[in-house]
């Protein structure tokens, strides 16, 4: 009797042992959940974040999201006040729509490493003047070209020129098109864009400007009665049509089209990413592998200097998360912006400038690509933002591309008409 | 202990056993479709961004947007009549045409009936993606055909007409083998005496099907139809997948348009507006179908 009665004293004592150093236990493993869109890019910040993780006793939660109905599923993750992510990939595009549901981060350390036009204020402050981002690296396009069809000297300064070396190249049949680029509503950064900005011009006026003031002042006008907006479009429609230095079917492209077309060694030049530079070099996915140069973006008639854009991807932390949470995220983005290891590492696996700015002429030392892009991207005084910061502009962006299509596939003496139709349309989308 | 009683003198056994029974469907029923529906019911009435829910009453207004929209009224509503019509039209010749040709024994039936149904299995999205790449002027198959064959590749999904027919024959592509199965029973569920004295009589092929087969089979037809346009005036995933509307919205259908402001433009109560006046039109149109279908049974 005695002896059942020690069994059960001691069968107790273990397991409010066992159930105690379990509880000490979860109540040390701290956990940080983040939310992101499954991409080369995302995937290897977070595999800072999952390094510092360890470091510091704090596990990692991956909850990947479609970018499909990324920014609707945040956003009404973020309206709900809920708490379900810690940490939630944010970027330019909605930096303003999520300006007051995100937690500001002016007090993260690293943040002092990040680059400056990026975080402009413009795009990621809130209304007390405080950002609400930290960089997870660099996103801009970037004209690549066949270095072994093209000298670095006969590169195009302008449209004439790209015109006429393209179809240069076409007629000594080395390709079946000068350039290639997605023209789809999600890619026409690659085509009707940046010759939008190189030819001085803009989607909405006063061109350049990114001040919702400015425009609120302007009227909302937009800028497709200008006469820099139609040599845009006529560009193109020649380019389709006439010239046929692009292919035809290019107007319902999206990057991957376009990048296929580049990558069999089908087009001298195109417009993309630079984080596809590793994409374009690697001979399992691409027959162009180690012919791809970085050059300057062609200006239009209008233009006045070579115009380009360099935002960034970055994280958010949601205002409902509590406290103790918050600051935790917040010292993980903040050492992951000094992780000089993991960085080297995002940029050799992406070809994104990483987030710490002081790295890049590091890296330039002993890396070509960057010498380029640090020559005619990075460092390049001439820079535009490649959205606007106000809550319609996902509708004037859709308004500007349904414009550019139905001009491009219609007829050449329609374009004038198309494009006063459009000025409406543009006008209408962001006052409604 | 109160309502336990009530319950027990409310309902006998064998109907406390049949509620029971159906109350986890009822239940997922009501929380992933009368909830949602009454919540996006609600938020058309309201001023609810998503990114800015101030959930304040505004009337019809957010309907007097949508019926106002001239993009809505001369394009999406057209588009949509226009896809259901051809592709349930299309669907349904092809299906009875095969089915016809399933009805009668053939060596290898079993195995030509499988591969037929084969389109079923494919998810949409899937299928749309595969005829993006199949119609793209480069790489795909129909362009190196009709090249091979003498003509000049086309850029199918830049024109609206050839944007459209390339989304009207995939849809047409998945829903045949559900036209062909349907109606494939339904030929042999049919009696087979007024055939038999057809043959006696030796009426011709033609006549057996035009005067027998069609009317005996009419019923059938007539639900497949209601059905199927039903479904094919809410498509979504094929389209948004082959064209996302394009190119310059020239194949937008309302499935789309109710999408693209509520997700797109996080314009939820517009987007819940369109849904609705959508969901409307669907019910009218159904209705008048259903009549159709009553007065068939009736004369059949």
């Amino acid at each position: 009797m005695i002896k059942a009665k020690q069994w059960a004293v001691a069968c107790a004592a273990g397991l409010s042992l066992l159930v105690g150093s379990l509880g000490s236990a979860m109540a040390q493993q701290k956990e940080l959940r983040i939310a992101y869109q499954p991409n080369p890019l995302q995937e290897a910040s977070i595999d800072m974040m999952l390094k510092w993780g360890e470091k510091n006793n704090v596990k990692i939660i991956k909850v990947p999201n479609s970018y499909g109905v990324y920014v609707e599923k945040m956003t009404a993750s973020l309206t709900s006040g809920s708490d379900q992510y810690d940490v939630i990939w944010h970027n330019d595009d909605w930096g303003q729509l999520w300006a007051h549901l995100v937690e500001p981060l002016d007090d993260v350390a690293g943040l002092k490493y990040a680059d400056k036009w990026s975080t402009d204020p413009i795009i990621f402050f809130n209304k007390d003047g405080k950002t609400t981002v930290v960089p997870m690296g660099q996103t801009l396009g970037a004209l690549f070209y066949r270095t072994d069809l093209i000298k670095e000297s006969e590169l195009p300064k302008t449209w004439k020129q790209l015109v006429t070396l393209s179809k240069k190249l076409q007629g000594e049949g080395k390709v079946k098109y000068g350039f290639v680029g997605g023209m789809d509503p999600n890619s026409d950064w690659n085509s009707s864009l940046w010759t939008l900005w190189n030819n001085s011009c803009d989607v909405m006026k006063p061109f350049g400007s990114r001040d919702n003031a400015v425009l609120a002042k302007n009227g909302w006008t937009s800028a497709f009665n200008e006469p820099c907006m139609r040599q845009v479009v006529e560009f193109w429609w020649d380019a389709l049509n006439t010239d046929k230095i692009s292919p035809r079917g290019m107007p319902a492209y999206g990057r991957n089209e376009a990048n296929a077309v580049f990558t069999v060694g089908d087009a001298a030049f195109t417009v993309a990413d630079t984080t596809y530079w590793s994409e374009f070099n690697d001979p399992a996915k691409s027959k162009v592998a180690g012919k791809v140069g970085l050059a300057q973006f062609p200006i239009g008639p209008m233009g006045k200097n070579v115009t380009l854009w360099n935002e960034l991807w970055g994280w958010a932390i949601p205002k409902a998360v509590p406290a103790e949470r918050k600051a935790l995220a917040k010292k993980m983005l903040s050492d992951i912006m000094l992780d000089e290891d993991g960085q080297l590492a995002l940029w050799k696996k992406t070809g994104a400038p990483p987030p710490n700015a002081a790295l890049w002429s590091k890296i330039a030392k002993t890396d070509a690509f960057m010498q380029s892009l640090q020559k005619y991207y990075l460092d390049s005084p001439h820079k535009i933002h490649s959205a606007y910061y106000f809550a319609n502009w996902p509708a004037v962006h859709k308004a500007y591309n349904n414009t550019v299509t139905k001009a491009v596939t219609g007829g050449r003496s329609d374009i004038p008409k198309v494009l006063a139709e459009g000025a409406t349309l543009v006008h209408d989308a962001a006052i409604k | 202990m109160k309502l336990k009683n009530t319950w027990r003198k409310t309902f006998g056994e064998q109907q406390r056993f049949m509620l029971m029974l159906i109350a986890p469907a009822v239940t997922l029923l009501i929380l992933f479709q009368a909830v949602p529906i009454f919540v996006g019911g609600s938020a058309s009435f309201r001023d609810w961004m998503l990114y800015n829910p101030k959930k304040t009453w505004v009337g019809f207004s957010q309907y007097a947007s949508v019926l106002t929209d001239p993009a809505f009224l001369q394009i999406v509503l057209p588009n949509t009549f226009v896809f259901m019509f051809s592709s349930v039209a299309i669907s349904l010749v092809i299906g009875l045409a095969l089915a016809l040709t399933l009805n009668r024994p053939f060596r290898g039936q079993k195995l030509v009936q499988t591969i037929l149904l084969m389109p079923l299995m494919v998810a949409p999205v899937i299928a749309a993606i595969m005829v993006r790449w199949m119609f793209n002027d480069e790489f795909g198959i129909v362009n190196v055909v009709l090249e091979a064959l003498g003509g000049e590749g086309q850029p199918w999904l830049v024109q609206r007409w050839s944007a459209f027919s390339v989304i009207v024959l995939t849809d047409v592509w998945l829903w045949t083998p559900w036209f062909t199965l349907l109606l494939l029973a339904g030929l042999q569920s049919l009696p087979k005496e007024p055939f038999e004295a057809a043959a006696i009589d030796g009426t011709t092929a033609w006549r057996v099907f035009r005067y027998l087969t069609l009317p005996m089979l009419r019923p059938v037809i007539i639900v497949c139809i209601v059905i199927r346009s039903i479904d094919a005036f809410r498509t979504f995933d094929t389209v948004w997948a082959l064209t996302g509307g394009g190119p310059a919205r020239e194949t937008e259908l309302l499935s789309i348009y109710a999408y693209e402001n509520a997700f797109v433009f996080l314009d939820f109560a517009k987007g819940s507006a369109a849904a609705i006046i959508g969901a409307l039109i669907i019910l009218v149109v159904g209705l008048a179908l259903y009549r159709i279908l009553d007065h068939v049974r009736k004369m059949s």
